[in-house]
C-alpha cells in the first residue's frame, strides 16, 4: 500500500483508461491523482472537466429522458485498483524454477509444484534467447507456441498479449493458440446458421436499439444476462443505469436463469430459474405454445424466413414423436408447465425484447449451439426488427470499432489506438495453430484435428474448413511463450491443461505477467512484466457507450521493483538477437505514442501537444443518430433489398447449408433442437452420470473479478459475496447452494465443501442461499488456482480445473465450462490438511490471498 | 443547515464503490487532523451489506449502507472523556486523532453499533468524517457520493436537499438523535406467491389479493398478473390474513400467515366451483 504522500497535495494528475479488455480499446475512464510519487486516489473522470461546453446525447422516450452521467460510471474493479499495484503476489524480478536446469535436468513432471529462485535480468534473458535459439536449431520455431490471446489490462504500445508475436515472426515463425470465441460460443457456432449476423451471430445492426426498446418495448427478458457483472470490466455500469430507468418507465424486466443473478436482485419483475443449460427445452416448449395457439407472426415467418415448415415439424414431434409441448419442457427445465405457457402467451401478446450479456450455459455450455439458435427462431417468429422487438446485448457497446455494434447514440467517429499497439492483430495468424480450448489434446493426444480457425472476426465459411495439428509438414510444439497464463482458471478440463504442462516433450514454458498468478506457477521461467499505472501509454474510450475519448497517459508511478512492461521485456530480448531497430522500427516509446495520435481519428481536431497538455479529447457525437434504422428494421421492412449473410439471404429454421456440410451430425442438425445426453458430453440430469453428480454447475463471469484478474484486491475481498472465510483463515470461493441441497447435504453456511465429479475436485466456501434454484449450484469462474494436489485438488476454487474436456460438439471447437454435473460435499478439511501439509503450511494470508512468498525457495 | 447525505436503497445495485472509494481515500493517506489512516482491511467507514429478501423464485436483494450518521445529538460526543469528539459548523462528526485517547467510550456510546472503529495500532477510535478533509479543500462531494453510478448517493447542503429529506427517513426513528444521515427506501417486508389452477395447467390471473394484518390498520389489497403472480412490498411485520379470490374459483383463505420475514408464500392451487 501506498505510505502517506507529502500532504496530500495533487502534484500530478494522470487521465486514462482503467480497463480490462486488452486490446487496445478501452473504457472505465479514470483521473489519477498522485502525489509525491504515490497515488492518491482514483476517481472517476469528468469528462467535462476540460471540455466545458461539453454536452451528452439524450435518449427521449415516454416522457423521460436519459444520457450518460458527466462522471464515468467505473465499477470498483477499477476505483480499488490500487490494491493490484501494490498486490503481495507482484512478481518484482525474473524467477526461475529451481528444478529446471536448460542445460540438465528439466523435471517437467514438476511443473506446479515446485518453487522458484530469483535470478537477474541477464541470466533471464540468456536463458530466453538461448533456448529459443537451440528450439529452432533442433526442430523449427514452429515448435514454439505463443499463448497471447485474452482479456487483460488495456495497454497499448505495451499491450498486454502479444508483443512476441512480430519478434518470433521476424525470427522464422511460431504455432499461434487461437483464441476461440469463449463468450460467443452459442452465437458463433449457432445464431450464425439461423440469421447470419456475422460476425459473432448476436443480432447486429443494434444501432439505436436502446432508444427504440425505450420507446416501444412492454418487458425484455434478460436470458441468461447480468448488467450487474460481465459489462463492469468492458463497458463499466451503464447497463445498470438503463435497467434503472426501464424500471423508471414501466418495463417488466424478467431474469431467465437458474441464479437470482446480480441484476436480477435489484432489477428483476419477475425470475424464472430454469435448471442449468436446458434452455433450449425452454424455448421449445414456448414455441410449441405458439404453434399450437397460432400466435406467432406467420406473416413474417412466411415474408422473412425458410424452413419453417421442417422446425415445426421438429416441434410438434412430427419427426421424432416428442411433441415439445410445455409439459414436455416442464420436466426438462424444472419450470412449471403453467409459467412456460403464461410465458408464451405474454411474449406473443406484448412487445418483447431478449437482453444477453454474454453469460449462462446458455452461450458457454455443452451444446450451446441450440440455446442460441432456438433464442434466434423465437424472436423470428415474433417478427425481430419490428418496434419493441430485439436482442439487445448489455455488453461490448462498439465491439470491432462498429458503430453498428453500439445500441446508443454513437460518436461522429470511433477514436482508434491500433496505429500505436504493439500487441496481437487480428489478422496475424501463421500457417500452423491450435484451437485455445484444445491445447491438452495437441499436446497429449496428437494428432487432432477440427472446424474452423475458431477467430471471432471470421465469418461462417470458416467453420466448413478442416484443419490438422500438426498441419501436413508441421512441427509439433515443444515451448511455450505465454503472456495471458490463465488457461488453468478459464478454460475447459484445465486439470488436463495442467498434465499436459506437465508433459515430457514441453521442453520449456516462459510465462511474463506482473502477478505470480494461475498458470505462471506452471512455468519454468517467469519474467516480470507491469501494470498499466507504471507505463507511458496512449489510449481510448470507445465501448462505454458515454463518451468517446482518446488519452495522453503518462505514467501514474515508476515501475515497481524490476519490472518491465511487455513491450519493453519483448525488446530487451530483441536486442539481444540484434533485431531490436527491426523490432521496433526504429521508434521510441513516445514516437508510437504520436502514431497512436496520428491515426486515432483526431489529429485534425486536436494537436498533439494540445492532447498532452490537457490529458484527453472528447469525440464529438454523430449528429444525424436518429436517422439509423432501429436494430433489424430494415431487414424487416424490406427483406429482399436488405438480405442477411445466410445462403436464403432470410431467417433459416432449418439450415440447408449444414444439412450439406454435416449430413450425419446429431449434435448440431440443420433444425435446432434438444439434445441433452449426447455423444460428446453427458452432463444432464437423467444419464448415468447424473447418479453420482446430481447437482449442475452454473459458472458465470465473475462479479469481483475480470476472469482471473483482481482476485487479490484486498477491498473486494472483504465484500460478502467475493469470499467466504473459513476456519482455517483462508478465504475460500463461495458456492451458492439452496438450503434444501445444502441441509440433504448436512452442509452449513460457511462450511468448507469439496466440488468434484471425475476430472476432479476444487474447495469452496458454502453460501448457503435463496439467489439459486434447488438442483443447481452457482460458482463464479476466474478464482486464483492454489494447487494442493496439481491437475487433481485444488483449493482456489477455479472450478475450471473440473470442467468438461470436449469442444461444443463434435463439429464446433467452441469451450464448454459451465452446465456441467458435479457433487458437494462437506470438506473434511483436517483430513485434507493431514494428507497434504505442505500445500496448508504455504505462507498466506487472507487480506490478498496467495503471496509470491510461497513459491520462493526459503520463503522470504 | 449544514451538509446531509440522502442514500436511496432502491437506486443502490451494491456495486459497493461507495465502500471501496471511502478505502481508497483513507487506507494509507493521513488527513490529520481530520483523520488519520485507515487499516488497510477491517474497517468500513461506509459498508454495504446485502440482505437477501425471499425465497425461490420470488427473491430480491436490498443493499443496506452503515455508516456514521453525523447526529447533531451525537451520543459519542458527549460520552468521550478526552473531549476529542467535536460537532464541525457543517455538521460533520469528527474524532479528533490527536486528542482520542483510545478510550473506547466512544465505540459503546453509539447506539448504531457499526460505525465507529477501532483501531489498535494507533490507539485511536475512527470513523466517517463527512470527507471533511476534502470538504475543507472546496469539495462539494464526498468520495463515496461522487462514485456511485445509479445516483442512490445524494450529499449537499441541507437546504439544497429539502425534497430529498421529505422522501426519507432515519435508519433508526426511535433513538432521536438527529442524524445527518437519511435513507428512502429501507426495506420492509413482502408477501407474494403464483396463483395457479392445477387441473386447466394454468396460472391464474386477475386474482385479487386482499392482505389484512391482524389487529391493526387497514387492508392491503392486489391483483395477479400474467403470470399469477403477485407481490406486496413495504409491509409491516406481523401476522396476516390472506384472502386469494376470483369469480368461478373458491376462494383461498389463510387466516393467520406469520409475515416475521419477507415470505414467498409458493405456487398456491386455486379450483374452479362445482356448479
Amino acid at each position: 500500500m501506498s505510505e502517506n504522500p507529502k500532504n496530500g497535495q495533487v502534484d500530478k494528475t494522470v487521465y486514462r483508461g482503467l480497463c480490462f479488455i486488452g486490446i487496445a480499446a478501452d473504457t472505465n475512464s479514470v483521473r489519477v491523482e498522485c502525489s509525491d510519487g504515490k497515488i492518491l486516489r482514483i476517481r472517476p473522470l469528468q469528462y467535462n472537466e476540460k471540455y466545458p461546453e461539453l454536452q451528452p446525447w439524450k435518449i427521449e422516450a415516454r416522457g423521460k429522458s436519459f444520457s450518460p452521467s458527466m462522471l464515468s460510471a467505473i465499477p470498483p474493479l477499477t476505483l480499488g485498483y490500487k490494491n493490484r499495484l501494490y498486490s503481495p503476489n507482484r512478481v518484482l524480478y525474473p524467477l526461475k524454477r529451481v528444478d529446471w536446469d536448460p542445460n540438465g535436468e528439466r523435471n517437467p513432471q514438476n511443473r506446479g509444484n515446485s518453487k522458484y529462485q530469483r535470478i537477474s535480468w541477464d541470466e533471464a534473458l540468456d536463458i530466453v534467447v538461448s533456448e529459443i535459439t537451440r528450439i529452432k536449431e533442433k526442430y523449427g520455431m514452429e515448435a514454439i507456441l505463443s499463448q497471447s490471446d485474452g482479456h487483460a489490462e488495456t495497454k497499448t504500445v505495451h499491450a498486454a498479449h502479444g508483443c512476441h508475436r512480430r519478434l518470433l515472426r521476424m525470427l522464422g515463425g511460431f504455432t499461434l493458440q487461437t483464441r476461440n470465441t469463449d463468450s460467443w460460443e452459442g452465437w458463433y457456432w449457432g445464431a450464425k446458421h439461423v440469421w447470419g449476423c456475422e460476425n459473432l451471430g448476436q443480432m447486429v445492426p443494434v444501432s439505436n436499439v436502446a432508444w427504440d426498446i425505450s420507446t416501444n418495448s412492454d418487458a425484455v427478458l434478460f436470458w441468461g444476462c447480468d448488467p450487474e457483472t460481465t459489462p463492469w470490466g468492458f463497458n463499466g455500469q451503464m447497463a445498470s443505469r438503463l435497467s434503472y430507468w426501464w424500471t423508471e418507465l414501466g418495463i417488466k424486466q424478467v431474469y431467465i436463469a437458474p441464479d437470482c443473478n446480480y441484476g436480477n436482485a435489484v432489477h428483476a419483475d419477475k425470475w424464472i430459474p430454469v435448471l442449468p443449460n436446458t434452455d433450449a427445452a425452454l424455448y421449445l416448449g414456448v414455441a410449441h405454445t405458439w404453434m399450437v395457439e397460432g400466435t406467432y407472426d406467420k406473416e413474417y415467418v412466411k415474408t422473412h424466413s425458410v424452413g419453417f415448415d421442417k422446425f415445426e415439424e421438429y416441434v410438434l414431434g412430427k419427426t421424432d414423436g416428442v411433441a415439445k409441448t410445455a409439459r414436455w419442457a416442464a420436466e426438462i427445465t424444472g419450470v412449471p408447465s403453467y409459467t412456460i405457457k403464461a410465458l408464451a402467451r405474454y411474449w406473443a401478446k406484448k412487445r418483447v425484447s431478449v437482453a444477453i450479456g454474454n453469460g449462462g450455459p446458455g452461450v458457454r455450455g455443452p451444446y450451446s449451439t441450440e440455446p442460441a439458435r432456438l433464442q434466434a427462431c423465437l424472436l423470428a417468429m415474433q417478427g425481430v426488427g419490428k418496434p419493441g422487438r430485439h436482442q439487445m446485448k448489455m455488453i461490448e457497446w462498439g465491439l470491432y470499432n462498429k458503430k453498428t455494434n453500439n445500441p446508443f447514440p454513437p460518436p461522429k467517429y470511433v477514436p482508434l489506438a491500433l496505429a500505436a499497439n504493439r500487441g496481437w492483430a487480428y489478422t496475424d495468424t501463421p500457417p500452423q495453430f491450435i484451437p485455445k480450448d484444445m491445447i491438452h489434446d495437441a499436446i497429449l493426444k496428437p494428432p487432432i484435428s477440427w472446424y474452423g480457425t475458431t477467430l471471432s472476426r471470421d465469418s461462417v465459411d470458416q467453420q466448413f474448413i478442416k484443419y490438422t495439428y500438426p498441419r501436413e509438414g508441421g512441427t509439433p510444439i515443444h515451448m511455450i511463450w505465454t503472456d495471458s497464463p490463465s488457461w488453468i482458471t478459464c478454460w475447459n478440463d484445465t486439470n488436463a491443461f495442467v498434465k499436459a504442462l506437465q508433459d515430457p516433450q514441453i521442453d520449456f514454458v516462459l510465462a511474463q505477467h506482473p502477478w505470480m498468478e494461475n498458470d505462471c506457477q506452471m512455468a519454468d521461467l517467469v519474467l516480470p512484466s507491469n501494470t498499466m499505472l507504471e507505463v507511458d501509454d496512449m489510449g481510448v474510450e470507445s465501448q462505454s457507450a458515454a463518451f468517446s475519448l482518446v488519452f495522453h497517459e503518462p505514467r501514474a508511478v515508476e515501475a515497481r521493483g524490476e519490472s518491465m512492461s511487455d513491450y519493453e521485456i519483448v525488446c530487451a530480448i530483441a536486442e539481444r538477437f540484434g533485431v531490436l531497430d527491426t523490432y521496433t522500427q526504429g521508434k521510441s516509446v513516445d514516437d508510437w505514442i504520436k502514431t497512436g495520435w496520428e491515426h486515432s481519428g483526431c489529429a485534425n481536431e486536436i494537436t498533439y501537444e494540445e492532447l498532452k497538455d490537457k490529458g484527453y479529447y472528447v469525440v464529438p457525437q454523430d449528429p444525424d443518430w436518429k436517422e439509423n434504422k432501429a436494430g433489424m428494421l430494415a431487414f424487416c421492412e424490406d427483406p429482399e433489398k436488405n438480405p442477411l449473410s445466410t445462403p436464403s439471404g432470410k431467417i433459416e429454421f432449418y439450415s440447408e447449408r449444414l444439412a450439406t456440410h454435416f449430413p450425419d451430425d446429431k449434435e448440431r442438425p440443420p433444425v435446432p433442437g434438444w439434445i441433452g445426453n449426447g455423444e460428446s458430453h453427458q452432463e444432464c440430469i437423467g444419464g448415468e452420470r447424473s447418479k453420482l453428480y446430481p447437482l449442475l454447475v452454473i459458472s458465470n463471469h465473475p462479479r469481483w473479478r475480470v476472469h482471473s484478474q483482481h482476485d487479490d484486491m484486498t477491498w473486494l475481498r472483504e465484500i460478502h459475496t467475493c469470499k467466504v472465510m473459513g476456519p482455517d483463515g483462508y478465504q475460500y470461493e463461495p458456492l451458492w447452494i439452496h438450503p434444501t441441497d445444502a441441509a440433504k447435504r448436512g452442509i452449513v453456511d460457511g462450511d468448507v465443501v469439496k466440488i468434484y465429479n471425475e476430472r476432479g475436485a476444487v474447495l469452496a466456501g458454502a453460501w448457503v442461499t435463496e439467489r439459486i434454484r434447488p438442483g443447481a449450484i452457482y460458482i463464479d469462474h476466474g478464482a486464483r488456482w492454489d494447487p494442493i494436489v496439481a491437475g487433481e485438488l485444488d483449493r482456489g476454487g477455479a472450478i475450471n480445473t473440473i470442467t468438461p474436456h470436449n469442444i461444443t460438439s463434435k463439429n464446433v471447437a467452441g469451450m464448454v465450462c459451465s452446465g456441467f454435473l458435479a457433487e458437494v460435499e462437506a470438506a473434511d478439511l483436517q483430513a485434507i490438511r493431514k494428507q497434504y501439509p505442505e500445500a496448508f503450511k504455504r505462507p498466506y494470508k487472507a487480506d490478498a490471498g496467495l503471496r509470491l512468498e510461497r513459491v520462493l525457495e526459503g520463503g522470504e | 443547515m449544514g451538509k446531509v447525505m440522502v442514500i436511496d436503497i432502491t437506486k443502490c445495485n451494491g456495486c459497493h464503490n461507495c465502500q471501496i472509494a471511502c478505502k481508497d481515500e483513507h487506507c494509507g493517506n493521513d488527513w490529520s487532523p481530520i483523520a488519520k489512516p485507515q487499516p488497510l482491511t477491517g474497517q468500513f467507514w461506509h459498508k454495504v451489506e446485502d440482505k437477501v429478501r425471499g425465497q425461490v423464485p420470488k427473491v430480491k436483494v436490498a443493499y443496506e449502507h452503515y455508516l456514521c450518521q453525523q447526529c447533531d445529538d451525537a451520543p459519542c460526543l458527549k460520552a468521550c472523556q478526552s473531549k476529542a469528539i467535536y460537532k464541525r459548523p457543517d455538521g460533520a462528526v469528527i474524532v479528533d486523532p490527536d486528542k482520542c485517547r483510545g478510550n473506547h467510550t466512544c465505540v459503546k456510546a453509539c447506539p448504531y453499533g457499526n460505525v465507529i472503529f477501532y483501531n489498535e495500532d494507533l490507539r485511536i477510535a475512527q470513523k466517517c468524517t463527512f470527507c471533511a478533509h476534502l470538504l475543507d479543500q472546496g469539495w462539494t462531494q464526498t468520495r463515496c457520493s461522487e462514485v456511485c453510478p445509479t445516483g442512490a448517493i445524494t450529499f449537499g447542503e441541507e437546504k439544497d436537499l429539502a425534497d430529498f429529506i421529505a422522501r426519507a427517513e432515519p435508519l433508526r426513528p426511535d433513538l432521536n438523535v438527529k442524524p445527518r444521515v437519511y435513507y428512502i427506501g429501507l426495506p420492509k417486508t413482502f408477501i407474494g406467491a403464483t396463483i395457479y389452477d392445477p387441473a386447466a395447467d394454468e396460472v391464474v390471473e386477475g386474482a385479487a389479493v386482499t392482505l389484512k394484518r391482524v389487529g391493526a390498520g387497514a387492508a392491503v389489497t392486489a391483483t395477479t398478473d400474467e403470470f399469477g403472480d403477485f407481490l406486496v412490498d413495504g409491509l409491516e411485520k406481523g401476522v396476516y390474513g390472506v384472502a386469494i379470490e376470483k369469480a368461478g374459483y373458491a376462494p383461498l383463505i389463510m387466516a393467520a400467515v406469520n409475515v416475521d420475514k419477507d415470505l414467498n408464500l409458493g405456487d398456491l392451487a386455486m379450483t374452479p366451483e362445482r356448479r
